[in-house]
């Protein structure tokens, strides 16, 4: 297992769900869409996927050493706003503008014109490369131009970034496994993500932490 | 690399900027007027009524006109919606708003149970009967006529087309602030120091002055217009909750 940094080239600028992306969930998405095919994209709703491929990192524990977004330039979030509502001809009769076609909704996208985000993990160099060169946008709203990647870098590095660089915490890790951290919250530290079971008190990403 | 949606120091400096904005339009755009005539419409109502206080900018300012200028033991209502849709953080903050605007003021506390569930965020049903179920009873508890809220015409059409004094089936909805457009709220708060939230500021950062409100925070019923998603990137310390 080598020691990594990743820069994806933006083209367009990322929104965001969430203060972060996983450099972990990235893959096993990745991975899970390999394992699927067309299949991913009509998966049931109602009884979500728990075997998550596992990615081609090292663990500490139970934690993959592999660091959330770093977003480069970081000049502040915006929101995208936009209003859809049938401005078209609209049919005869009485139509559902409540869902369906004709929905009316709201979205706001908060974005960040950012130019490169950056990820470090330990894994697997060969393996990564063929991961994440399969990753043609980031972040949400991909369907309407955000987080275009233009180009991906992968670079091997002496040291292990994917936890902690500097003193800081370069992702959720939980408190249990930190002799000393500065701030904490309740976050998911492991993939699933969206589970309830991936939550512990954590030390929050770009906080100061000592392993 | 902090973690904080906003460096401090940068959004001091932003809201500065705006505090200055607002105080000027309180001067020049008659806001005092406004609210002299907002105090006027009130004393015809605070006897028999009680003030519903959310702790967002528009029933803060209600309630700071009322405690000040009408009378400073009016009734005050409060609906608690529950760690799930209101950070316990923030339901805090509002209650210290409220008992430093209205140090005399009765103040009785609603608590909704299911908001202490994660169902909460998902089914919004329940909530207005329990809201609605409450109203009905504390106006009889109390035997109050009249229903002060911060409502506005400014807001919406719907809104607009009300009119000021609205007949429901066991009360009357009266609104002092009707005449108020967002600009003299927020005139008003910086004028007066009338404390709000703090979350208030991050929000109108992105959203701007107009749009930002102080609504149930991860409620799927505002999903349509994208407030959760908003909800998860600016105060992703709440979306779980233990």
């Amino acid at each position: 297992m080598e020691n990594l940094e990743i820069v994806f080239h933006f083209s367009t600028p990322i929104s965001l769900g969430f203060p972060w992306i996983f450099f972990d969930s990235l893959l096993a998405h990745i991975m899970l869409r390999e394992e699927f095919g067309e299949r991913y994209y009509s998966l049931p709703t109602k009884v979500p996927i728990k075997d998550i491929p596992r990615p081609p990192l090292k663990y500490y524990r139970d934690v993959p050493v592999a660091s959330v977004s770093v977003l480069e330039p970081n000049p502040g979030m915006y929101v995208f706003s936009y209003f859809k509502r049938g401005n078209f001809p609209f049919p005869r009769g009485k139509i559902r503008r409540g869902s369906g076609f004709f929905k009316d909704f709201y979205l706001k996208a908060v974005y960040v014109p950012a130019q490169r985000a950056r990820f470090y993990a330990t894994g697997e160099l060969n393996e990564v490369r063929r991961l994440v060169s399969k990753v043609s946008a980031l972040g949400k709203e991909r369907n309407i131009g955000f987080g275009f990647v233009r180009k991906v870098e992968v670079m091997e590095i002496p040291s292990e970034f994917g936890l902690v660089k500097d003193g800081v915490a370069m992702r959720p890790i939980p408190v249990k496994y930190l002799k000393h951290y500065e701030d904490s919250a309740y976050l998911a530290y492991k993939p699933p993500y969206w589970a309830k079971e991936s939550v512990e008190l954590c030390a929050v990403p770009f906080t100061r932490v000592e392993l | 690399m902090r973690s904080t949606v906003y460096e401090s120091g940068a959004l001091d400096e932003w809201l500065e900027r705006w505090r200055d904005y607002f105080v000027t339009h309180y001067d020049e755009a008659g806001v005092e007027e406004k609210v002299s005539e907002a105090v006027d419409f009130a004393k015809q109502y605070a006897d028999h009524g009680i003030v519903s206080v959310s702790g967002g900018k528009d029933s803060m300012v209600l309630l700071h006109i009322v405690a000040t200028r009408v009378k400073p033991d009016v009734l005050v209502f409060h609906w608690d919606h529950g760690p799930y849709l209101i950070p316990r953080e923030i339901e805090q903050k509002i209650l210290e708003n409220i008992h430093k605007v209205a140090p005399n003021a009765k103040i009785c506390i609603k608590t909704y149970r299911a908001g202490f569930s994660e169902r909460a965020r998902t089914d919004w049903k329940t909530w207005y009967s329990a809201f609605f179920g409450t109203l009905d009873s504390l106006t009889k508890q109390f035997d109050v006529k009249y229903h002060l809220l911060g409502i506005r015409a400014d807001e919406s059409c719907r809104r607009k087309v009300r009119g000021r004094v609205v007949e429901r089936k066991g009360w009357i909805e009266v609104y002092p602030l009707y005449f108020f457009t967002w600009k003299d709220v927020w005139a008003y708060v910086f004028k007066h120091s009338v404390p709000v939230p703090q979350v208030y500021f991050s929000y109108a950062k992105l959203l701007g002055w107009r749009n930002v409100r102080l609504v149930t925070f991860f409620d799927k019923e505002f999903e349509k217009y994208g407030s959760p998603q908003l909800d998860s990137v600016l105060l992703w310390r709440w979306k779980t909750i233990f």
